[in-house]
């Protein structure tokens, strides 16, 4: 036992003693700027996980688990430090009514059900992370914003930089869908174009100032390019320059896949995914696999 | 610990929403009780493929070819409204001339005679026809000061979305492109309706052979086709659930007998699955998988 308890509070131990390098540190403190994604496979094409200081930006058709994994963001964000994760809390700004509390319920159940498989015994550990693991808990720790008008949407951005000023501890914001609002009938475009630029400064500055994760959930249409239709991020002329970095989720088959599409520091790469009963997960995973009916 | 009953915004008007702060919501007080929050198909193998029903504040479309039993569940969720613990008027909007009130009025249980006047029917025949019922729709909501016997309307159906736009718009990439900002009109409109209302909404959309310029849209066989709900990958961003109902003919052509599905083609809260399902005199039900 006291040798278990010691091999598990390694990095403590570590930290306590001084006896840990200044390149251990700086990784230490690196990866503890991710947020799992809840798929090994994912995190390994994302260097990690979702990283703070950044914009990414996820597309996908519809049914291929976007909001599942915004969702999922929402949930591993607040896994306890003491569990290897950041401990901080979550905004989602819900823009299509697809945040569904009942599956964020489910989510959350089994995000704990992994911590406790995998930390046997954190319920043993303090009190407060003990009180920590609960469904309720997480939820209650999510920010929800529901918009429903590109007027809305423009307020709620705006108002992050004061929101955050006072809510320190968020470690992620979260916008799904960031485009669904601005593909109405919009009759000057050029003034969509200004509008959507000064949207996404403002969330590139947020993410800086407060050492947060923005994640932007985005539609994809249809464009006929070179003789044949192509699938393309909605409004991406006008939108998608300005993310750090861009993950398409589409189907190879009956296969979930995600695509590393750009990024200033990772290489172009693909991971398959699932979306299981208890959220995001590797798509070879025992769990029983959402597989798409045909 | 029991969550406290769901808070249920105000109908407050957007421009004194937008002077506002914008404030956040806690997820826990949202979680559904199943019993309130969800309208039952009136079946419990249908509900099981649900998880307990259609959810408010959500949009659930409902495709498949005709007679696939897309109009048949729209009557019978309006008939199920005001006797269900949702216990709501419904406002049944329909497209396709004449409004079925034969096959309404033969569903109805007749013990219940009065449930007639539960159901608020209106005709749109084009987009902006539509935009303009949900406008005077959202006036009716906000105010329901008349007809004080009625009970609140928390359920909206459009039958069919498809409809709307068969005529009035051509290939053109100035009209494909109003068509599908109409689409994203009508989308945010029933959603804050849904929302602001707690409103259960069901639309449903009529079904196309897949062509190769619609990647990324729900395919699903039926009566031995390829087919795609009507309107495209555009109008698939714009539901929040998609039910796909589908038929598979056995034995040959027209002696041969089918079998019917209700598909879960996408939705954020349910697994991929399906229920086989018949369409009777007396409604939709599910039908128990064979052992």
């Amino acid at each position: 036992m006291g040798d278990q308890s010691g091999s598990r509070n390694g990095p403590q131990q570590k930290y306590v003693s001084g006896a840990q390098n200044a390149w251990d540190m700086f990784s230490d403190e690196l990866s503890q700027k991710h947020i799992t994604t809840g798929s090994g496979d994912l995190n390994d094409i994302l260097g990690g996980g979702i990283h703070c200081k950044e914009v990414t930006e996820i597309g996908g058709v519809p049914g291929v688990g976007k909001t599942q994994l915004g969702i999922q963001l929402a949930i591993n964000v607040q896994i306890p430090v003491e569990c290897g994760g950041l401990g901080g809390k979550a905004v989602y700004i819900d823009t299509e009514g697809s945040f569904m509390v009942e599956r964020v319920y489910q989510i959350a159940e089994g995000c704990i059900r992994d911590i406790l498989e995998h930390f046997p015994h954190s319920h043993e550990k303090s009190s407060s992370v003990q009180k920590q693991l609960q469904p309720e808990r997480f939820l209650a720790d999510i920010y929800y914003f529901r918009i429903c008008s590109y007027t809305e949407q423009i307020a709620v951005i705006n108002y992050m930089e004061k929101f955050l000023r006072e809510h320190k501890d968020v470690r992620i914001v979260i916008i799904d869908s960031v485009t669904f609002h601005f593909r109405q009938d919009f009759e000057d475009l050029a003034l969509r174009t200004r509008v959507l630029s000064g949207l996404s400064l403002k969330l590139m500055k947020i993410a800086k100032t407060y050492n947060l994760a923005v994640v932007l959930l985005n539609q994809v249409t249809t464009k006929f390019t070179e003789g044949s239709f192509q699938l393309t991020l909605a409004l991406g002329d006008s939108w998608s320059h300005s993310c750090t970095n861009r993950l398409i989720l589409h189907w190879n088959g009956n296969e979930r896949y995600a695509h590393l599409d750009k990024s200033p520091s990772l290489p172009v790469a693909s991971a398959p995914y699932a979306v299981t009963g208890k959220g995001i997960r590797d798509a070879v995973s025992s769990n029983h696999k959402r597989a798409r009916v045909t | 610990m029991r969550p406290p009953a769901p808070k249920v915004p105000s109908a407050a008007s957007s421009s004194s929403h937008s002077q506002r702060e914008p404030r956040p919501e806690n997820p826990l007080l949202l979680l559904p009780s199943s019993r309130f929050t969800k309208l039952s198909l009136g079946c419990p193998l249908l509900d099981r493929l649900l998880c307990g029903g259609l959810p408010a504040a959500s949009v659930t479309e409902i495709a498949g070819e005709s007679a696939s039993g897309k109009t048949q569940l729209c009557l019978q969720l309006a008939l199920l409204a005001p006797l269900s613990p949702l216990s709501a008027s419904s406002l049944f909007l329909h497209s396709d001339l004449p409004f079925p009130l034969h096959r309404l009025r033969r569903l109805a249980p007749k013990s219940r005679p009065d449930i007639l006047d539960h159901v608020l029917v209106a005709a749109a025949h084009s987009p902006t026809d539509l935009l303009s019922l949900l406008a005077r729709a959202q006036r009716l909501l906000a105010n329901p000061g008349r007809s004080p016997h009625r009970l609140p309307i928390r359920l909206i159906l459009l039958d069919s979305i498809a409809s709307l736009f068969r005529g009035d718009f051509d290939a053109s990439p100035a009209d494909l492109r109003r068509r599908s900002a109409l689409f994203f009109q009508i989308s945010a409109k029933l959603k804050e309706l849904a929302y602001r209302h707690q409103c259960v909404v069901v639309v449903t959309n009529q079904v196309v052979d897949v062509v190769e310029g619609d990647a990324g849209n729900t395919v699903a066989w039926s009566s031995g086709r390829r087919l795609s709900p009507a309107l495209g990958i555009a109008w698939a961003n714009c539901v929040n659930t998609r039910l796909f109902l589908t038929r598979e003919v056995e034995g040959n052509g027209t002696s041969g007998s089918a079998r019917r599905w209700m598909k879960v083609a996408f939705a954020p809260h349910l697994p991929e699955q399906s229920c086989e399902f018949v369409i009777r005199r007396d409604g939709v039900f599910g039908v128990e998988p064979e052992r």
